[in-house]
């Protein structure tokens, strides 16, 4: 179809940035509030030719690295070990999953006071977001492998690194790369609120530091490197996922 | 105990199953609940044996059982007079669902079953070409299972029990899901399996046609605890004949006891 084209996706982006071109042009709101897209195109130019923009960038994705690494380990750790021991899952389950229900905006006041505002608090927090969702979806990807393919390597006498390796990791791998991607958005969401609130580098750091001295077109770039760097992240995660389970019939 | 099984077959020596006394009980909401019951069988080498039977009789149970998935029961199992312990490659099986990895094409799921044979590599892979070729499915090597009918996935799942050149194949309603014309065409292809491979072969279904039509023997079950109420000896050679009037008399027969007309 003709509406169809590889370049469909370039519409809504564009439809918006026009209708942000004539509101601006418009003047229903002061100009340095709401800044003309073209200005801000400048400004991203300018912190790129600076290399600000750059180094707020990896001040943000060094955090995410580590938090993220660290959050996203352990949960697999515990899910593997809350789907496989009954004991675990009797003395956890409750507390984990009342645990996972606590958003983790909710946290920042408590880590600040605990780890101060500086690296580790954000980490920590990058953390325990990567956490749940990667152990939930872990735990119910584990679980979820059929018992009959246990009988079948029971059957050939596989043995256990090739149960693992070949049929138990591949069964529940799709299950776990969904809950690593839903993790990975959370976390950089969360990041960056937390940079707002709190850090001397970083993408948040930058919008709440333009946002006091009111260069509004300086807040839009991060805002929207925000959305692109997350948007990003999925998909790429989107990618792999789909390389994982592309044995699946749909 | 009857006295030692006699080959069926001059080719075939080995694959004789024996079970004296074999009784199985689970526990359902905590209460005992016997499954099968003081089960004596004594099978030939090489013997193509249905087992018949309604639902719940424990006939899959028995299979379980044989292929040692279960090893909580009373009795005995002998193969060739070794007592079974635990699953074995010399014990092959075919469920009624495929159970083919789905992340695995065709070719790798027939060869993970020679996983753990020592032989060169070259070898294997002959193997699981052969075998494919056996169940007459060259040229989809590298198919998914989501890419194959359910006829042709359990054909590969046949392909994948035979690898290992099993003693005794054990068929738990193999056909049992397929549409009838896909059944009715399997079945032939199976006949003819067996008898190129000649092993011994133990298919519980309950299909009268398809019992009567490919064994030597149709073992009858009932059901609440599960026991043998008929062993019925087929005497036509293979291949046969699916309109066969001998197996048309079985069949009203069979018809009569089980369904009560």
């Amino acid at each position: 179809m003709r509406l169809l084209s590889p370049l469909s996706w370039l519409i809504s982006p564009l439809a918006l940035l026009t209708l942000w071109a004539l509101v601006a042009k418009a003047g229903l709101f002061p100009v340095n509030l709401l800044v003309p897209p073209l200005e801000v195109w400048h400004s991203f130019a300018e912190l790129l030719a600076t290399g600000e923009l750059q180094e707020h960038l990896s001040g943000s994705l060094s955090r995410l690295a580590l938090g993220f690494a660290g959050g996203s380990l352990a949960g697999l750790a515990f899910g593997t070990a809350l789907a496989l021991s009954k004991t675990l899952e009797a003395y956890c389950a409750p507390l984990f999953h009342t645990l996972r229900q606590i958003p983790s905006i909710a946290l920042i006041p408590m880590f600040v006071l605990l780890f101060g505002v500086d690296e580790t608090f954000k980490v920590v927090i990058v953390a325990k977001t990567a956490f749940f969702p990667v152990a939930l979806a872990t735990c119910e990807g584990v679980r979820a492998i059929p018992r009959s393919h246990f009988e079948v390597a029971a059957v050939y006498r596989l043995r256990w690194t090739t149960l693992v390796g070949r049929i138990a990791l591949p069964a529940a791998v799709p299950a776990i790369v969904t809950g690593v991607r839903v993790a990975l958005t959370r976390a950089w969401v969360v990041l960056v609120a937390c940079e707002l609130l709190a850090a001397d580098s970083g993408l948040g750091q930058m919008i709440e530091m333009a946002r006091q001295m009111l260069r509004i077109d300086v807040v839009m770039v991060g805002v929207v490197v925000t959305g692109v760097i997350g948007f990003t992240l999925d998909f790429g995660l989107r990618r792999l996922e789909r390389r994982l389970s592309n044995w699946q019939s749909r | 105990m009857n006295a030692i099984a006699h080959p069926l077959h001059p080719s075939v020596d080995t694959g004789a199953l024996t079970i004296c006394g074999l009784s199985k009980t689970y526990a359902l909401k905590g209460r005992p609940v016997k499954v099968l019951k003081d089960i004596d069988l004594n099978i030939r080498p090489g013997e193509f044996v249905s087992i018949l039977g309604a639902s719940g009789c424990g006939k899959s149970t028995l299979l379980r059982l044989i292929v040692g998935l279960d090893q909580d029961y009373q009795g005995q199992i002998l193969l060739d007079q070794q007592p079974v312990r635990g699953p074995g490659l010399e014990r092959g099986i075919v469920f009624q669902d495929h159970r083919l990895f789905p992340w695995m094409t065709l070719q790798q799921n027939i060869a993970l079953a020679l996983k753990n044979h020592v032989m060169p590599a070259a070898q294997k892979d002959r193997l699981v070409a052969e075998h494919i070729d056996l169940v007459g499915l060259r040229g989809f090597e590298l198919a998914y299972p989501h890419q194959l009918s359910g006829g042709m996935a359990q054909r590969a799942a046949i392909a994948r029990a035979l690898v290992n050149k099993p003693k005794v194949l054990l068929l738990d309603e193999p056909l049992g899901a397929l549409d009838a014309l896909t059944r009715v065409r399997l079945q032939q292809e199976l006949q003819r399996i067996w008898i190129q491979e000649r092993c011994t072969v133990i298919m519980v279904t309950h299909d009268i046609d398809e019992a009567l039509y490919l064994g030597d023997r149709v073992i009858v079950m009932d059901a609440n605890p599960g026991t043998i109420r008929e062993d019925l000896p087929i005497d036509l050679p293979h291949p046969r004949e699916r309109d066969s009037a001998l197996l048309q008399g079985y069949k009203q027969r069979l018809l009569g006891e089980l369904v009560g007309h």
